[in-house]
């Protein structure tokens, strides 16, 4: 038997895709599927460097939709399997993973984001956040997590492979072309040593026993004949998916009791947020941040209660309203004042939140 | 040490810039401070100007990049008009002052402009695959953000199996760090 991949706990520096490359290893991921698009190759490259030592598979293929099905396929074989993607890749994506949410399939998904809309840049946005928590044509049955530091990234790649086997719903890790390429410390460690299990996995198909007489046959289906069969199944689906919502929604705030302004971010942005209104809290302006970590679902009640509680909230991220959208859905019959800081596939900095703060305070 | 340091390099591709600001970082990383580093690295990279954005403190530190910078360091005459936009009240602008015709791209508004013959103690001194390295000791010098042991230590380690193979390597890098810090000083 391979050794484990880290050896209780290790602090570490490199880049976030090198990172993600380590948690999947360190998660007990089996295999990975594959097409290159950048910023994500370097978690490619790093898996394929690392995993003839430790016994793990990985497919490159011939494009994302094929890196989709064969990662569902590999699901189905009831091997812990993931892929990773960006940009126009997660569009094509969008249709495996469809499949994925209409079979349960726990699948996870590593998603760099880099500007749109098509090939735009390669760098970096957070323009990604509609298409990976609603994408296909479905519901959106599908966990989506948003990392704000290597830290993160290591943390919920890992909880990405227990949640989606867990709940039995796709699941995505939503970093970015920043998170994907800067260099941070972070600490690498086997989950084990953190009281961590990994969920088991098993197969769906090829299952031992006669179908019919020693077990209940698998029937996956993606497709159906009627209306009603259809949505006596989505009902179901839906209700479980209500159910685990709150057990899976996850946020991060502070300074939000007595807050006039409320700043709300994920993933890399909200980094900046949490300094800006650390500076502003500092120079007397009464401001809070909270930050949604699971984009889908939402932390409902939390966003209710906090612009409950304040007068204005001031989304700020780099895509032109694509949390503003989930966020005010999320509160709807609110009357907190919402305001915005929108930069469509642009980094935003720390001063740039603070000066905008500035401009509306006085 | 104490406040955060956020450090601009800006060169041309294969001035080194790229592994000076990582070699940097991880030094400021063995000492168990905070790190971050990050390239530019868009299609923009290739015949354009690259740029290192590094910070360095004792908290966690905040968004990957920022507007202003505390120190930046120019290597073209390119980079001297690309980093213009990270300049504040408080930056100190070192660039190499045998780029030709720059002058009136230098910034204005800087705390300080500091010109060093990088190029030129490579090329006569030491020898042109060590620039980046003077630059390296340059920055430390101006920024103090970690002790010329540690990134000694962090050239060890990135560049120790070439020195086993050839110890004058080690020799001249570390000569290198050291003329870096000294045309730095001479020009504060």
């Amino acid at each position: 038997m391979p050794e484990k991949p880290i050896q209780g706990e290790k602090r570490a520096f490199m880049t976030g895709n090198e990172v993600v490359a380590w948690a999947a290893l360190a998660a007990g991921a089996e295999i990975m599927y594959g097409y290159p698009i950048t910023p994500q190759n370097e978690i490619m490259h790093y898996w394929t460097r690392m995993v003839p030592k430790y016994d793990r598979r990985f497919l490159q293929t011939e494009d994302e939709l094929s890196a989709g099905f064969t990662t569902v396929g590999g699901v189905l074989a009831g091997k812990r399997a993931f892929t990773a993607t960006a940009g126009p890749g997660n569009t094509l994506m969008q249709e495996p993973l469809s499949m994925a949410e209409a079979m349960r399939l726990p699948v996870v998904v590593v998603v760099q984001q880099r500007g749109g809309p098509s090939t735009a840049t390669v760098i970096y946005s957070q323009q990604e956040v509609t298409m990976t928590t609603l994408g296909g044509n479905g519901e959106g049955l599908r966990v989506v997590y948003s990392t704000a530091t290597h830290q993160e990234l290591f943390d919920y790649t890992i909880k990405a492979f227990n949640t989606a086997w867990k709940y039995r719903f796709p699941t995505f890790v939503l970093g970015d072309g920043y998170q994907a390429k800067m260099r941070e410390s972070l600490v690498l460690y086997d989950p084990q040593t953190r009281g961590i299990e990994m969920v088991p996995t098993e197969p769906y198909v090829g299952k031992p026993g006669l179908p019919g007489t020693d077990r209940p046959p698998t029937h996956m289906r993606n497709t159906y004949n009627v209306e009603e069969e259809l949505y006596e199944v989505l009902e179901q689906y839906l209700a479980d998916y209500a159910k685990a919502a709150p057990q899976i929604a996850e946020y991060d705030a502070f300074d939000t009791e007595d807050a006039d302004l409320v700043i709300v971010s994920h993933g890399v942005v909200s980094r900046a947020c949490k300094a800006a209104v650390k500076e502003l809290r500092e120079a007397g302006y009464k401001v809070g941040y909270f930050r949604p970590i699971t984009l889908r679902p939402l932390p409902v009640d939390q966003l209710r209660e906090t612009a409950g509680k304040c007068k204005q909230m001031m989304v700020v991220e780099s895509a032109n309203g694509q949390l503003d959208r989930l966020v005010k859905e999320a509160i709807f019959g609110s009357t907190v004042e919402m305001l915005s800081l929108f930069k469509p596939g642009v980094g935003i900095t720390s001063e740039e939140v603070v000066s905008r703060v500035k401009e509306i305070k006085g | 040490m104490g406040k955060m340091v956020k450090i601009a390099l800006a060169g041309e591709g294969g001035q080194g810039v790229q592994s000076v600001a990582q070699i940097i970082a991880e030094a400021a990383n063995e000492e168990g401070r905070e790190a971050l580093y990050i390239p530019n690295f868009g299609v923009e990279q290739r015949g354009g100007v690259s740029v290192a954005y590094l910070q360095i403190g004792d908290e966690p530190i905040g968004a990957p990049k920022f507007q202003t910078a505390d120190i930046v360091v120019a290597l073209s005459d390119r980079a001297v008009r690309r980093t213009n936009q990270y300049v504040g009240p408080e930056t100190v602008f070192v660039y190499d002052n045998g780029i030709e015709n720059i002058e009136e791209d230098l910034p204005k508004n800087a705390k300080k402009v500091l010109g060093i013959p990088a190029i030129e103690v490579s090329k006569k001194e030491l020898h042109p695959r060590v620039f980046n390295i003077i630059i390296m000791g340059a920055v430390i010098k101006a920024t103090e953000v970690v002790a010329v042991e540690d990134a000694k230590a962090a050239i060890e380690k990135k560049l120790g199996y070439k020195f086993e193979k050839n110890p004058k390597l080690r020799e001249m890098n570390f000569r290198a760090i050291e003329r870096g810090m000294e045309l730095v000083a001479s020009v504060m």
